[in-house]
């Protein structure tokens, strides 16, 4: 005698009016369906869903991860005279973990995690390495040309950069420019003929910005047709040559050329 | 910390121009290469199976079943560089469980899951479901209650089961073209809809991948199919193989009619990135763009096919340069791969820089890694064939 209740679902079963295939198939999907079900109900990470579409604990978690980097300011808790030496100088912007690396450990016991003490001259060309993207004025040398195989240090103090004495010459922060001019049918100008400048740019910058060119007239103390310039020098009608506009709208000054 | 700023400083000597501080590491390694290859090779399996079922294209009908194996092999792998990419594979489940219904990238879960269940298995299981039935008959012991197993039960071998089985094949491969137009559609579509990267923000993207996975897909085959006939020592149907050349010839031309449309298009648009891009073909890509992908993967297949068009070569130099074709074309579609994924990284955001990526060998994101990956659909693909002898040699082919 077969089983009544394996009967009644034989009975049912021919009920559906599907291909037999097909009956099965979709008795396996729904057996897939609760399984799934049955799964997530299981496995669900516990907090997930309270906040947003992640598992809220995974915040505490991270915040439980062991800090690395503990900020300038604790440094110079110990190490004021550093700080105070840095505080002033060109290098105030530049955190101490960034030349030292993660001081977390050293905080807690300085005396055996020792912080690491970068000599070598590949540390500061990370930022100082010229390259012609970096905005004008940041302070860069060729690693190739200044001073090479020496230590930075031998010059100048990470805590306190400064050129050790007053440059000579433009040509040593804008050296790129000087370069140029050099090669270039204005390279008998001197730089101070086009820009006024006081001899304190040359120590601080930014404290005294030198002057520029403002106007087409004057280019044209050399340029015009009147001017009183050596007679070498091409001459061009200053009220209609360029439609007026500003000489080194077209001609760049550094590196004047003729189309 | 010393190693860490040697590590920096060699990769500043690979850069070139202005980068922002986060574009010096490329956070899609190879194993975001290998994840649209290998769902590539699974669409154009599938597309290339298609031909024979929807379109009647009876040449290939060698070729069929193996196809439509060799795309679930693909297919289970698949997900696989992803998970392990998300660093806690350990973890991964989570997603399959927590589906999120919003995410772009979320979505290949579903598209996934969609074309795994309802487009590949169920095609086999019809296809396969009256062999299933004669070999769970005439099979002993464990293969006996296996296939059984397989046949979920239904033993009906009437004509008209039969018949039913055929139709409802035919129907899952007309739900399954959209299905794989979906599946690498979408995946080009992830990056197509990235606004912020010039390299991949096009709304080409999509169909250009859809058409090198059918390439991929097409020339894949031509390899399986010839390897497994050396393998059974059987010989090659020329009538399918030329069939398949052919068809990997006209998806070719369309696949790069594509690829310069889209080129033209970007150049004749010149927006503001177009300067860096050119530095970086010129530069960083030269090689897997201009050599590998451009020459070797694409104009040299081409005039090896066209070859085999014009001229009349013997069947067995055909045979080698369909081979040695099929071989170009997959480390073509590979370089494809590469140039999209990680040449859209190689520049900085700033338009004014380049990158540079330096592949692991070890660790979860490696080179290992990745070619465990690309093996893995072949094993795979030998115990699927194992279990469901896909030949149907042209004498013994039913309806
Ligand atoms: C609790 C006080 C304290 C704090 C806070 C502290 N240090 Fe120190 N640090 C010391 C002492 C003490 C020494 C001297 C250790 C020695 O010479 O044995 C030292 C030494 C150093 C050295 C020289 C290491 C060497 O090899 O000689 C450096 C560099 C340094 N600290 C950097 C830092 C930085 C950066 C920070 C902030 C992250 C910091 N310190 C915070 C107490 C401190
Ligand atoms: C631009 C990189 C740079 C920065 C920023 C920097 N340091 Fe240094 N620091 C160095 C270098 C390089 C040395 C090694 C100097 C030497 O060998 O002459 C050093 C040495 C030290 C020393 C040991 C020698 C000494 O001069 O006492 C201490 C202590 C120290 N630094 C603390 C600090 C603290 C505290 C800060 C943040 C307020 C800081 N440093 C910021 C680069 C830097
Ligand atoms: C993290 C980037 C960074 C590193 C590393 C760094 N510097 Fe600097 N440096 C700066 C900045 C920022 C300035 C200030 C620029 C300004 O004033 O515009 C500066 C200014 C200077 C100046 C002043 C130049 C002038 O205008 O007269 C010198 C000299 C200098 N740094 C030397 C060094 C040396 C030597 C090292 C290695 C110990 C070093 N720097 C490491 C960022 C850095
Ligand atoms: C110690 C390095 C240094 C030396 C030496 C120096 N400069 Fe400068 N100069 C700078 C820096 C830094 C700036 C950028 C200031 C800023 O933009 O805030 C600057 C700015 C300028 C500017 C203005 C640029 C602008 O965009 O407005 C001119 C012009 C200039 N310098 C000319 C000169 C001339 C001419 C000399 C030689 C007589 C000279 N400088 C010597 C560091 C130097
Ligand atoms: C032999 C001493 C010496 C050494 C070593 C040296 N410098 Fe200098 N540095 C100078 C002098 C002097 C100047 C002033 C400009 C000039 O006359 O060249 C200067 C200027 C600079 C400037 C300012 C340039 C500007 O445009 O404002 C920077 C930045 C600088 N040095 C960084 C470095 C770095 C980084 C190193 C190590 C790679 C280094 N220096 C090594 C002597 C030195
Ligand atoms: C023939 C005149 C002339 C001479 C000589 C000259 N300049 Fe200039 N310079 C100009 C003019 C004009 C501008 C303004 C350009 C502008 O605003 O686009 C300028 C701009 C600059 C600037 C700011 C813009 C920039 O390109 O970075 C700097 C810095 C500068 N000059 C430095 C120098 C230095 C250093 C020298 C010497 C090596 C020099 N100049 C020589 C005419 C001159
Ligand atoms: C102090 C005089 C003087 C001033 C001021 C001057 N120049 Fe010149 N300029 C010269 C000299 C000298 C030559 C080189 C003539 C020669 O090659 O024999 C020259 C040449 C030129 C040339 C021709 C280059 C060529 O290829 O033949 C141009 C263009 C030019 N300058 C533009 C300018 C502009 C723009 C300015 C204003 C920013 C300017 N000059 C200011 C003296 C000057
Ligand atoms: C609209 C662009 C433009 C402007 C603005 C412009 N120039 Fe020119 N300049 C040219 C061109 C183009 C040439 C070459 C063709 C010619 O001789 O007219 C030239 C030629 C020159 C020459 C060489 C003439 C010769 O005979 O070799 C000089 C010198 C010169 N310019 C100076 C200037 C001076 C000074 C100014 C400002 C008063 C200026 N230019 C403004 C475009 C310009």
């Amino acid at each position: 005698m077969e089983n009544p209740l394996f009967r009644l679902i034989r009975f049912g079963w021919g009920l559906i009016s599907l291909p037999d295939q097909v009956k099965r198939l979709i008795f396996i999907f729904v057996l897939l369906l609760i399984g799934w079900f049955a799964i997530r109900s299981r496995l669900v990470p516990e907090t997930f869903g309270e906040k947003g579409h992640y598992r809220r604990a995974a915040l505490e978690a991270n915040a439980a991860l062991p800090v690395a980097y503990v900020g300038q300011s604790d440094c110079v808790l110990c190490h004021e005279d550093v700080g105070d030496l840095k505080r002033k100088s060109y290098h105030r912007s530049v955190t101490c973990e960034v030349c030292h690396g993660p001081g977390a450990a050293h905080l807690e016991d300085p005396e055996t995690n020792l912080l690491f003490q970068p000599k070598e001259r590949g540390l500061c060309t990370l930022c100082h390495g010229y390259n012609s993207s970096k905005p004008t004025g940041f302070p860069q040398i060729d690693p190739m040309l200044h001073n090479p195989n020496d230590p930075c240090m031998m010059c100048h103090n990470p805590h306190d950069p400064k050129p050790p004495h007053t440059p000579a010459e433009c040509g040593a922060c804008h050296g790129e420019i000087a370069r140029t001019k050099s090669v270039s049918h204005h390279a008998s100008l001197a730089c101070t003929l086009c820009h006024e400048t006081q001899e304190i740019h040359k120590e601080n910058p930014r404290l005294a910005i030198p002057g520029k060119p403002q106007s087409r007239a004057f280019c044209g103390t050399c340029h015009g047709e009147t001017a009183d310039s050596p007679k070498h020098i091409p001459r061009v009608e200053l009220d209609s040559h360029g439609n007026g506009d500003l000489c080194w709208q077209c001609h760049y000054p550094h590196y004047p050329e003729v189309f | 910390m010393e190693h860490l700023f040697e590590q920096l400083q060699q990769n500043f000597s690979q850069i070139v121009g202005y980068i922002y501080p986060n574009e010096i590491e490329l956070h899609w390694g190879i194993l975001i290469v290998v994840y649209p290859y290998i769902t590539g090779l699974v669409a154009g399996a599938f597309i290339l199976a298609s031909l024979e079922r929807v379109f009647d294209v009876k040449e290939v009908l060698p070729t069929y079943r193996l196809a439509l194996l060799t795309a679930l092999a693909f297919l289970i792998v698949a997900p696989l560089p992803l998970l392990a990419h998300l660093g806690h594979p350990e973890r991964s489940f989570e997603i399959m469980i927590t589906p999120h219904l919003e995410s772009a990238m979320a979505m290949f879960g579903f598209v996934y899951l969609w074309y795994l269940l309802v487009v590949l298995i169920l095609e086999i299981w019809f296809e396969y479901r009256g062999d299933m039935v004669l070999w769970s008959r005439s099979g002993k012991g464990l293969k006996k209650y296996f296939y059984y197993l397989l046949t979920l039960g239904s033993l009906d071998t009437s004509e008209k089961a039969l018949w039913f089985d055929q139709k409802a094949v035919k129907f899952i491969t007309i739900i399954g073209i959209p299905s794989a137009f979906i599946l690498h559609g979408y995946v080009g579509f992830l990056f197509g809809s990235i606004k912020a990267n010039p390299w991949w923000s096009s709304v080409l993207m999509p169909i250009v991948f859809l058409f090198s996975a059918i390439v991929s897909g097409i020339s894949l085959m031509i390899l399986v199919y010839g390897i497994t006939a050396l393998f059974r020592s059987k010989q090659i149907d020329m009538v399918c193989i030329d069939k398949l050349a052919s068809f990997l010839f006209y998806t070719l031309i369309i696949d790069v009619s594509l690829e310069v449309l889209d080129f033209i298009h970007r150049v004749y648009e010149s927006v503001e990135s177009i300067h860096i891009m050119e530095q970086m073909i010129s530069q960083k890509l030269f090689i897997s763009l201009v050599v590998v992908q451009l020459l070797i993967g694409t104009l040299l297949p081409l005039t090896f096919l066209a070859f085999t068009k014009l001229l009349r070569f013997p069947d067995e130099l055909k045979r080698l340069i369909y081979f040695v074709t099929a071989i170009l074309v997959q480390i073509g579609i590979f370089s494809t791969r590469w140039n999209v994924v990680i040449g859209g990284q190689l520049f900085s955001k700033s338009l004014r820089g380049l990158t540079h990526y330096k592949m692991e060998l070890l660790g979860i994101e490696g080179l290992l890694i990745s070619i465990g990956l690309l093996i893995m659909p072949l094993v795979i693909l030998a115990i699927l064939i194992k279990i469901l002898p896909p030949w149907q040699d042209r004498t013994a082919a039913v309806s």
